[in-house]
């Protein structure tokens, strides 16, 4: 029999405000444990939290972003339970009145991830085990994070990582989260059950907790997908339970229960008032979101025929498309700018980090003063690469490179004195040609372009060298 | 109604002991101390929706820096500690 996969996330994104939900201390990755601590967040008897205004209006801004209603009214509550990474033995989170509900997030296969909701809540603090003790630092303990919880709508890993993917994306570009995984600024829990392809009902979920890596991600899914199948084909039942995922050994294992009873006695959070949000505070918050990737990736394919792959390289990191953006302005194609980024500008920017911060010594208006001289047909696609080369060596513009003598392309005349001339010279080449070696041509071309000092046209060389050969 | 089961579970999630013979006790005392509440089931009420007791919204923080205490501070009351981290001792 055949299965399918059908999975769910809940992703916690910690946002990148400067201070932690509900006290001033910094939200700064790392320090010297317990350093970024108060009373109120390594929660002291007598303290009372304050929230932070800019976690509410990050909240909303993820939730515009992807396409959640905003609730008017929303409240913080307390889910209870007692473990050491909890100063309070309850974590601060909201239960039935979150701040964005019904969102999706649309896949380039067409399939919309729905969005069940997003909320806001703290983080807890890290622990460390050794010696068989717990040591504990609270320096992560009320970071602020969203958590946001999917319905079960993947169908596949595939799809699974590219929401993940684009999730990261549309959260670094409203700039509510760096979403590095790595630094655990991102974590997903993925819910899996299977069910025989065609079926409707749901299978029993597993839960796979704290993945830090998309890697991880698919190798978990992949692996527990199977493990799932390999139950049931062999007469078991799923078990509902928690795992986790142990990268070394590619497995999925049980995790000791938190709590027995798997009772958190959520509450309303008394030391807490009510979230009201106005109809026009939203309108605000959306009016100052940035253009979201997917919209930036549709104009790029069809306002500016950019094939898709490439403007996915050129949206998935904002600043490359700022850059991009600013770079072809006032021009007629942007092709040949976006084939310079990707190109040129890429090979020497190729991490992903760079790419994130994309610092290019060449200015996005250098770039674009060399490619208006190419649209201007002042100079030739070939000098134009090769200047560019020499701008992102040295950062100076295009003019430092180009003398008067290169501007200007070749006029007929000229043009047909230098191929006559490669043809007189290169006797061999013209009759390996004429012999019905095509390659035979390349020579000549080159021997053209070096008489003009790479500003001939390259298609108008080769029609007349034919042209000339054909005599 | 408590049952018997409501206090094993409370007693799991609270972290205490509680043996067999205890049990029945216990359930009856629960039953008493949850009853008092319902005292308040009776009070009237105006029968609007009601919200949080001061009636407030929107208290919020900006979100400026404020210097944290230091770790020496911070670990002051701590039970126990080692290397600047709040230490909890392994007792299963």
């Amino acid at each position: 029999m055949k299965y399918e996969l059908v999975s769910g996330f809940e992703t916690h994104v910690e946002l990148s405000t400067n201070t932690k939900i509900f006290c001033s201390c910094t939200t700064a990755f790392g320090g010297e444990p317990n350093t970024h601590c108060c009373p109120v967040c390594i929660g002291l008897p007598g303290t009372l939290p304050k929230l932070n205004r800019q976690v509410v209006r990050y909240a909303i801004m993820a939730g515009l972003a992807t396409n959640c209603e905003i609730a008017e009214v929303a409240k913080m509550d307390r889910k209870n339970y007692c473990y050491p990474d909890l100063p309070k033995a309850y974590q601060i989170s909201e239960y039935d009145k979150p701040l964005c509900e019904h969102g999706y997030i649309q896949l380039s296969n067409g399939r919309k991830i729905r969005i069940l909701r997003i909320h806001i809540e703290e983080d807890a603090g890290k622990l460390i085990h050794a010696h068989g003790d717990t040591y504990v630092d609270y320096n992560r303990g009320g970071v602020p994070l969203i958590e946001i919880v999917t319905e079960p709508d993947f169908r596949s890993v595939d799809e699974a990582r590219e929401y993940v993917e684009r999730l990261q994306q549309i959260m670094r570009y409203i700039g509510v989260s760096d979403c590095r995984m790595e630094e655990g600024s991102m974590r997903c829990d993925v819910n899996i059950s299977v069910r025989p392809e065609g079926s409707e009902e749901l299978g029993t979920r597993t839960e796979i907790k704290n993945m830090n890596s998309i890697n991880n991600i698919v190798k978990a899914m992949e692996y527990e997908f199977e493990r799932q199948v390999d139950v049931i084909e062999s007469g078991g039942k799923v078990i509902q339970e928690t795992l986790r995922y142990d990268d070394a050994s590619g497995t999925t294992s049980s995790m000791r229960g938190k709590e027995d009873a798997n009772d958190y006695r959520y509450f309303r959070d008394p030391d807490l008032v009510t979230i009201l949000t106005s109809r026009e505070e939203v309108e605000e918050i959306r009016s100052i979101l940035p253009e979201l990737p997917a919209v930036k990736q549709s104009r790029y394919t069809d306002d500016y025929g950019i094939p898709e792959k490439d403007a996915q390289l050129l949206t998935k990191y904002r600043k490359v498309s700022e850059y991009f953006d600013e770079a072809i302005k006032g021009l007629d194609n942007p092709k040949t700018a976006a084939n310079f980024i990707i190109g040129s500008i890429f090979r020497r920017v190729e991490t992903e980090k760079d790419k994130e911060t994309f610092d290019v010594p060449v200015s996005p208006a250098q770039l674009n003063e060399l490619v208006k001289l190419i649209e201007d047909k002042k100079i030739q696609n070939n000098l134009a690469k090769k200047t560019l080369e020499k701008m992102l060596d040295t950062g100076k513009s295009c003019t430092e490179f180009i003398d008067e003598s290169d501007l200007g392309g070749v006029d007929d005349g000229a043009l047909e004195e230098m191929c006559r001339k490669a043809i007189e010279s290169n006797p061999n080449a013209v009759s390996d040609y004429r012999g019905g070696k095509e390659k035979a041509l390349m020579s000549l071309l080159g021997n053209v372009m070096k008489q003009s000092r790479g500003k001939a046209d390259a298609v108008a060389v080769k029609t007349k060298l034919i042209e000339l050969i054909a005599e | 109604m408590v049952t018997k089961q409501d206090v094993e579970n409370i007693a799991i999630l609270s972290k205490l002991f509680v043996a067999e013979d205890e049990l029945d006790n216990l359930t009856k005392q629960m039953q008493e101390i949850v009853s008092f509440a319902d005292a308040i089931n009776n009070a009237p009420d105006s029968g609007e929706e009601f919200d949080n007791i001061n009636n407030l919204s929107n208290v919020f923080r900006e979100d400026v820096v404020v210097p944290s205490l230091s770790a020496e501070e911070i670990l002051k009351n701590a039970p126990e500690q080692g290397e600047n981290h709040f230490l909890v001792r392994n007792h299963a």
